[in-house]
């Protein structure tokens, strides 16, 4: 299934992206051949027939795990194994974040449901979940901006993974934070309310089971029975969420990483695009759905691994 | 001896007058006014119906108001905060601010709208359909919806819609395609157990033909998923086409979206916020209203839940 949805998007990508067009109407401008010339040993000149071009592609992966170069020359896979760090390093942060948060959160409701302390907080998740993230990032940039102008030195910085010219271990953490901070809080703010109603309504379900009176009718109190019977079932669900959304973590966010100048997987998408950049789209392609069938593979694991009802023969 | 006018069977003593419920002693309430009950005990519901209503009489009836048209320039204002000539400021080309953040409403809305009335019609027929019939019909179609889990939706739009030069209607168009197989998945599982009830039974052995059965029994038996699919269907789409427009794959200038008006706003964010405070403020409420509505719906049409309290 990867392999025939990467091939098709091999063909989807030419017949709506042009490389050709980044040369045409150049200053000075190239003569056709010389527009050839630099396209032809990239495998990306459309005077080629497609076929042709699709065999050289797909040889290439097959054979040498090559997948080829971008319009200017460099080479995709050095680009998708550079990125993928810089979008994990901005998404692992935020997704061990949003998960603790929404789980906690919902715990917490689930266990006084319809109290305020509920309400307050089912109410206050419903909003942020529905903030679109482009306007929490920037919402959040401003906030930064005025903050820093407030105490005079910059201490959010609102672009970029990382200053350039810093040396050291601490003085590196300290940096990394300070460009981290913005970018996590956004993901955190509109992400945590998934797991937060997930757990939330999946806890209820197993408060009001028949194992989970028992145990109050033996004498826990209702915090113990939560923790130790209706939080252990509750957690197997979520779980397989979580281990569903840990490939996200390479693919990185697009929305975020271009608003706040990260040069991960995201803002690659957009780039190749933009830059009828074909062999990167397709790399960014497979990539997702590879890790989209990890991310399957691990929410099995963890099912099996969780739960005991389930055997694996 | 004195009987209970209520306990005598009409049929056995026929000579007296037939029970009659008296009329405000117990009241049946109509599905609908229990629904509207439900969903008005719900404030936060009823806040996003007002604000929701607010946004699209402002999306209507705005442009009265406008002194300017979104594409006519001011050259005596550029880049002016918002001023009483100028309620929500200018872009430093000099366009009017205010008119810009309504037609970028009216756009994204009516996009919005498109795709989700686009979206469920789809979802709920090919759902349905696939479910009943069975067979073929249903291997084909569950064929392409698992296709389309797999293939890279989002690239897809934004080649797609990138490549379209800004038009509107090809965006909305492709949001459609993206966008119903998820929902039409959850109504195939649904209409599974749907087409084994007795009713439908029924209307197969009296020889209804299989497409009446599909649209005036099991498409109206998931009527109250299909209007709460449809709200957080519009909540979906405007992100989503805000988003692209945002990358500037979606609608492009001379015409204007929220999306692409928040991507102007950004390049100039702390020079001029206003560009970014007035559509990103339009964008937030329409889809947090929405959500809100969309919560209501579900408490209400859901006879199992008990957010609402009784009846």
């Amino acid at each position: 299934m990867v392999v025939a949805v990467t091939n098709l998007t091999y063909f989807l990508a030419w017949a709506y992206l042009d490389p050709r067009s980044n040369y045409v109407g150049r200053r000075p401008p190239l003569s056709e051949q010389q527009i050839v010339n630099l396209l032809e040993p990239r495998n990306l000149d459309d005077g080629t027939p497609l076929l042709v071009r699709w065999w050289n592609w797909f040889s290439g992966v097959l054979f040498r795990w090559d997948w080829g170069v971008s319009p200017t020359g460099q080479s995709v896979n050095d680009q998708v194994a550079y990125r993928m760090w810089i979008s994990a390093e901005l998404m692992l942060g935020a997704t061990i974040l949003l998960t603790l948060i929404g789980i906690a959160l919902g715990v917490y409701s689930a266990s006084r449901q319809y109290r305020v302390g509920d309400r307050v907080a089912q109410g206050t998740s419903i909003i942020t979940m529905n903030i679109p993230i482009v306007v929490a990032a920037l919402g959040l940039v401003l906030l930064a901006i005025a903050f820093n102008g407030a105490v005079g030195t910059t201490v959010f910085y609102v672009t970029g993974a990382s200053s350039p010219g810093v040396s050291g271990f601490f003085p590196t953490l300290v940096d990394t934070i300070q460009h981290l901070t913005l970018p996590t809080l956004a993901l955190v703010i509109v992400g945590y309310a998934q797991y937060h109603f997930l757990q939330r309504s999946l806890l209820l379900d197993n408060i009001k089971s028949d194992y989970v009176r028992m145990a109050r009718a033996k004498g826990l109190t209702k915090q113990q029975a939560i923790r130790k019977h209706a939080l252990r079932t509750s957690l197997i669900p979520v779980t397989t969420q979580v281990a569903f959304s840990i490939p996200g973590i390479f693919t990185g966010a697009v929305l975020t990483e271009s608003i706040f100048a990260w040069k991960g997987m995201g803002q690659y998408f957009i780039e190749t695009i933009s830059k009828n950049d074909i062999n990167g789209v397709v790399a960014v392609a497979a990539f997702g759905a590879v890790m989209t069938a990890i991310g399957a593979i691990l929410a099995d694991i963890a099912v099996v691994v969780l739960d005991p009802r389930v055997r694996v023969s | 001896m004195a009987t209970d006018p209520s306990m005598v069977d009409p049929l056995a003593e026929a000579e007296t007058a037939p029970p009659v419920v008296e009329p405000g002693q117990r009241k049946r309430l109509s599905k609908w006014r229990l629904y509207g009950r439900r969903f008005t005990r719900n404030r936060p519901a009823v806040g996003g119906v007002v604000i929701f209503v607010l946004l699209v009489l402002f999306a209507l009836f705005g442009p009265l108001f406008a002194k300017y048209d979104h594409v006519e320039l001011d050259f005596l204002a550029l880049s002016d905060p918002p001023s009483p000539e100028h309620w929500f400021g200018t872009n430093n080309a000099g366009n009017d601010l205010y008119a810009m953040v309504v037609v970028g409403l009216q756009r994204s809305l009516l996009i919005a709208v498109v795709v989700a009335t686009g979206t469920t019609i789809l979802s709920a027929v090919i759902g349905t359909a696939a479910a009943y019939f069975g067979g073929r019909i249903e291997r084909v179609a569950l064929f392409v919806i698992h296709f389309l889990m797999v293939a890279p939706t989002f690239l897809l739009l934004a080649m797609m819609s990138n490549s379209s030069g800004g038009d509107w209607k090809v965006i909305a168009l492709v949001l459609i395609l993206v966008s119903w197989f998820f929902q039409a998945r959850t109504i195939w599982t649904l209409s599974l157990s749907l087409r084994e009830r007795e009713f439908v039974h029924a209307a197969r052995y009296m020889g209804v033909p299989g497409l009446r059965i599909v649209f005036r029994h099991l498409i109206p038996n998931i009527g109250s998923l299909l209007v709460i699919n449809f709200t957080l269907g519009v909540v979906g789409a405007v992100m989503a086409e805000t988003g692209l427009s945002f990358l500037g794959f979606g609608v492009k200038l001379p015409d204007v979206s929220l999306g692409s008006l928040i991507g102007i706003g950004a390049s100039s964010i702390s020079s001029s916020p206003w560009m970014f405070y007035f559509p990103a403020a339009a964008l937030t409420l329409l889809t947090v209203s929405m959500a809100l509505i969309a919560d209501g719906l579900r408490d209400a049409l859901d006879p199992t839940s008990a957010a609402g309290g009784r009846a």
